[in-house]
């Protein structure tokens, strides 16, 4: 069947058969392979995406559910070649190691950073109590929250 | 040693030397940021899963459901008139040998005439499109006539089932090492403590699954493997497929995580995964589902040990006398190395002048076991330091204070006899990791019921052998090649996970080059590297690193003589420094690093080297089972404080200081990474992680049942203490790290809790259902 959705931002259709998952559809018919695939069970996290601005895990939905749907992927947060200020943050505090859970990670921290400019510690660890970093650099994630959270509001305010 | 090894190997001795004894470092020692970081951050960065091959298609193992039986038949079923579907592959369609034993040839890539565990990969599907090889592999037929099947490893070593015939018996490999009479030195010890020890799974559970793609075209295979060690996927591929090791090239995706892990599933899929491209003659990527992950991979040995340990009154540990039954599950893998490196880990770090350890390896109709992080080291410890406090407790010693007297030192012997030289911190971490935490303030102040929470607060140490063991040859290599134009390619069989190491070495390089990380591509993980060994047993950085210098140095050597002509000097003089090439006595005399390239293409001057390094090593006797067991040790200690709920059973990790003694950090923030990392592996291990088996079948293989840390799970760890006890063979001094923090963690929790509420956890997992019993126990109710 056919499904038109908007993906980072452009606007998407293809062709896909109804009984697959929106991460099987991202990842083999249009090739977005920065969601991944880690349980397909919705237990780890890694193919978190963002779908009408909520961190969903693209595991547990169909694809024809994307219909009409804004999708927002790891490779949609840089803008005209600048990193988003949670990319840039993962880099500084070394916020990851093997790298496979990080798309995930970024995506559910934008989701809580877009909703709540300021987070505290709890806060950010409530929200990422679904994404599983199995190299352990949780300590580093949060710090990358917070200083993301710091250079949106520094940006913001000087744009502002 | 041998004395023709120092005389072949004098150049690299005294390059290691050189760079052991220098004052200052420019790039090593400070945490330069992952060289992989930004396409990480991208989403660009390319998994096996992320490739694109045309013409790909898309497999599956077909498992067996039955322990252990004979296999009647193999059919395709309903698959075959599936339109997705390609082909069935079978032992009968290996090419070559259906071998992928690693030490013991015990182990088909597809299992052939019987299957041994529940779980066992009995054939692959092969599907056009993704979607389709999941249900393809339903509709396979499997029929299996079960055989009788045994599963707990005391009742198998009476042999009453025989898992492999070829063997004979389920005890497939013993081990031993020791000194002293520890028997009599026990009958005299002023105090003895003797216990049992149960130790569960655990599983890697990298957020990756498993993966492989394989590319046929003209005879010769092109494997995308997250392997730890490219040349031994290449090897098992070419062995499979009946081809010369050189016709198989093996090349590292980005690795989703590994832990050990992949060491030994890198080769296993690889192999499984060229057969199917050989048959079908198409690019075939295979991978695992999660279920198949936890049904079908190896796991950290299940355990159950026996352990006695004596003391005088003055607070010496007089003897200890150990056996240790690792439950290899149907295979035996990598089960003799790990086996006996808890043989020989098993007095922990410390002093011990009578030890008896002895080993049995021992098949189960259960999935095997591997390699992880700790390797067979962090079952051993647990029951060595829950020992140590129960020890310290009887002899009315602080449990700390009873580890300083018997802690290892320079000139110490260890359990087998080897005299260590040199590189011993251990004895400062676990002096300072007591100050750092306030230990014996809360040692009195804790330990007491409140509104129903108790807070406890405890210690263990850890030692680890750095890479293979006793007399199994070790050598570490890398090539570096300088382009015309002065940037610089490096070659290295050492493979990236996650952990680091490609940046540790980038940096090493760097350092002996005198230019930026920039200039310097690092080629990893493939075979097309010479052969570096595998990145396991905290070698990636400590070995492949002193591999890289010594290769660098050979072409910082060239270029300083090249200099030296040129400025008038002695190229010792010649400082190689951001970029620049200059006379250190006379520093006006400069060139920048591409002209001094180009003068050394000139004249005569190779610019490619080698860092070939054959680790010297002692002897040890195995029949008395003594002598040099590793050639250095890397060594942890670490503190918990922990809070359990009285009421609830559940243990929570508050705060955790580590001390470490892995030589030079080579990068601070990549070390702290891997401590944090290691930590909660760790605590997962202690606390949540665990397997449930019922005859033979895994009951809980999903993140809902098998529970891994979260980050709500996160203690507050302090940064790391680095007690730096260079080591000679190291690059700059450098050991291995990356394993450490795991193997203290689970009996430092342990002795926590027992601190805290008077339990004492002689399990691995402890999860809160089993303090909870263990409560009600010792308090009644």
């Amino acid at each position: 069947m056919r499904i038109r959705f908007t993906l980072n931002g452009r606007r998407v259709e293809v062709d896909a058969p109804p009984h697959i998952t929106l991460l099987e559809l991202l990842r083999n018919y249009l090739r977005t392979t920065g969601v991944k695939r880690g349980c397909e069970t919705g237990e780890c996290g890694a193919c978190t995406i963002l779908m009408d601005g909520k961190p969903v895990n693209s595991c547990l939905i169909l694809a024809p559910m994307a219909e009409g749907a804004e999708i927002v992927t790891v490779e949609g947060l840089a803008e005209d070649g600048r990193l988003h200020p949670i990319q840039e943050a993962f880099i500084e505090e070394n916020a990851l190691q093997c790298g496979y859970c990080t798309p995930g990670f970024l995506i559910t921290a934008k989701a809580l950073l877009d909703r709540v400019p300021e987070p505290s510690v709890e806060l950010i660890k409530d929200a990422l109590t679904g994404n599983i970093c199995r190299c352990g650099a949780y300590r580093m994630i949060i710090s990358a929250v917070l200083r993301a959270s710091e250079k949106m509001r520094t940006t913001s305010a000087s744009q502002g | 040693m041998s004395s023709s090894l120092i005389e072949v190997q004098r150049e690299e001795f005294s390059i290691l030397d050189s760079w052991l004894k220098a004052r200052e470092f420019i790039v090593v020692g400070k945490s330069v940021r992952r060289v992989d970081s930004l396409e990480k951050v991208l989403g660009r960065a390319r998994y096996v899963e992320d490739y694109l091959v045309e013409g790909m298609t898309y497999a599956r193992i077909v498992k067996s459901s039955v322990p252990h039986g004979l296999i009647e038949s193999i059919s395709p079923g309903e698959a075959s008139s599936h339109p997705d579907f390609i082909d069935l592959i079978t032992a009968e369609d290996v090419p070559g040998q259906n071998q992928v034993g690693y030490y013991i040839s015990d182990q088909p890539a597809l299992a052939e005439g019987k299957v041994r565990f529940h779980g066992e990969p009995v054939a692959l599907v092969v599907a056009r499109k993704p979607e389709s090889a999941e249900l393809l592999r339903s509709m396979v037929e499997v029929r299996v006539k079960p055989l009788p099947a045994v599963f707990d490893p005391l009742e198998a070593m009476k042999d009453q089932v025989i898992i492999h015939e070829e063997v004979g018996s389920n005890v497939v490999i013993k081990t031993h090492i020791g000194k002293g009479d520890a028997e009599k030195a026990l009958e005299e010890s002023d105090y003895v403590v003797e216990n049992e020890y149960r130790m569960g799974y655990q599983d890697h559970a990298y957020i990756e699954p498993e993966g492989v793609l394989a590319i046929p075209k003209d005879g010769e295979y092109t494997v995308i493997a997250p392997a730890q060690y490219p040349h031994l996927a290449q090897l098992i591929s070419a062995r499979v497929l009946g081809v010369p090791q050189s016709k198989v090239r093996v090349i590292q995706p980005m690795i989703g995580g590994a832990f050990g892990g992949k060491d030994d599933m890198g080769p296993i899929l690889a192999a499984q995964a060229v057969v199917a491209a050989h048959k079908t003659g198409k690019p075939v990527l295979l991978t695992y589902s999660r279920e198949d992950s936890f049904t079908s991979h190896c796991k950290r040995d299940p355990a159950i040990i026996y352990y006695k340990s004596g003391a005088s009154k003055e607070g010496r540990l007089t003897a200890v006398q150990v056996r240790i039954i690792f439950d290899a599950g149907a295979y035996a893998n990598r089960g003799p190395f790990t086996l006996w490196r808890a043989t020989a880990h098993a007095s922990g770090p410390y002093e011990v002048p009578n030890v008896d350890s002895r080993g049995f390896l021992v098949y189960t109709n259960k999935v095997y076991q591997g390699s992880f992080r700790g390797f067979g080291n962090p079952q051993v410890q647990f029951a060595a330091e829950r020992q140590m406090d129960e020890l310290a407790e009887k002899l009315g010693i602080d449990p700390l204070e009873f580890r300083l007297m018997n802690i290892l030192k320079p000139g110490s012997r260890t359990c087998t006899n080897q005299l260590l030289d040199h590189s011993v911190g251990i004895g400062e971490a676990l002096r300072r990791v007591a100050e750092a935490s306030g230990w014996r303030e809360k040692r009195r102040r804790y330990g007491r019921i409140e509104n129903g929470k108790a807070r406890g607060i405890g210690v263990a140490c850890a030692w680890h052998g750095i890479s293979t063991s006793r007399g199994v040859p070790d050598w570490c290599n890398a090539y570096i090649n300088v382009a015309k134009d002065g940037s610089v390619s490096v070659y290295t069989g050492i493979v990236e996970f996650g952990q680091g190491s490609h940046t540790g070495i980038l940096q090493i390089v760097s350092e002996a080059l005198g230019i930026p990380v920039e200039k310097i591509n690092l080629i990893g993980g493939t075979s097309d590297a010479p052969d570096t060994g595998a990145t396991h047993g905290s070698r990636g950085l400590s070995f492949g690193g002193t591999a890289a210098l010594i290769a660098a140095t050979k072409i910082r050597k060239a270029v300083q003589r090249v200099a030296a002509r040129s400025f008038g000097c002695s190229p010792d003089d010649v400082e190689l420094r951001d970029g620049w090439v200059y006379c250190r006595r006379d520093p006006e005399k400069r060139m920048r690093w591409e002209e001094a390239v180009k003068a050394c293409y000139l004249q005569g001057e190779e610019m490619s080297a080698t860092g070939y390094f054959f680790m010297p090593k002692e002897r040890f006797d195995e029949k008395k089972g003594q002598g040099q067991a590793y050639v250095v040790f890397s060594y942890m200690a670490i503190i918990t404080e922990v809070e359990v709920d009285v009421e609830t059973g559940l243990t929570r990790v508050l705060k955790v200081w580590p001390a470490l003694c892995a030589g030079r950090i080579i990068n601070p923030e990549l070390a702290k990474g891997q401590v944090d990392g290691a930590i909660l592996q760790g605590l997962g291990y202690m606390l949540l992680e665990e397997i449930k088996v019922e005859d033979g079948r895994i009951l809980n293989p999903a993140f809902t049942d098998y529970l891994v840390p979260t980050i709500m799970d996160l203690p507050e760890i302090m940064d790391p203490i680095y007690v730096e006890d260079y080591f000679k063979y190291g690059p700059m001094g450098a050991k291995g790290l990356a394993e450490m923090a795991l193997i203290p963690m689970a009996p430092a929790i342990g002795n926590a809790i027992k601190h805290a509420v008077g339990v004492s956890p002689r399990e691995v997992p402890y999860p809160a259902e089993k303090l909870y019993m263990d409560l009600r126990r010792v308090r009644g109710g």
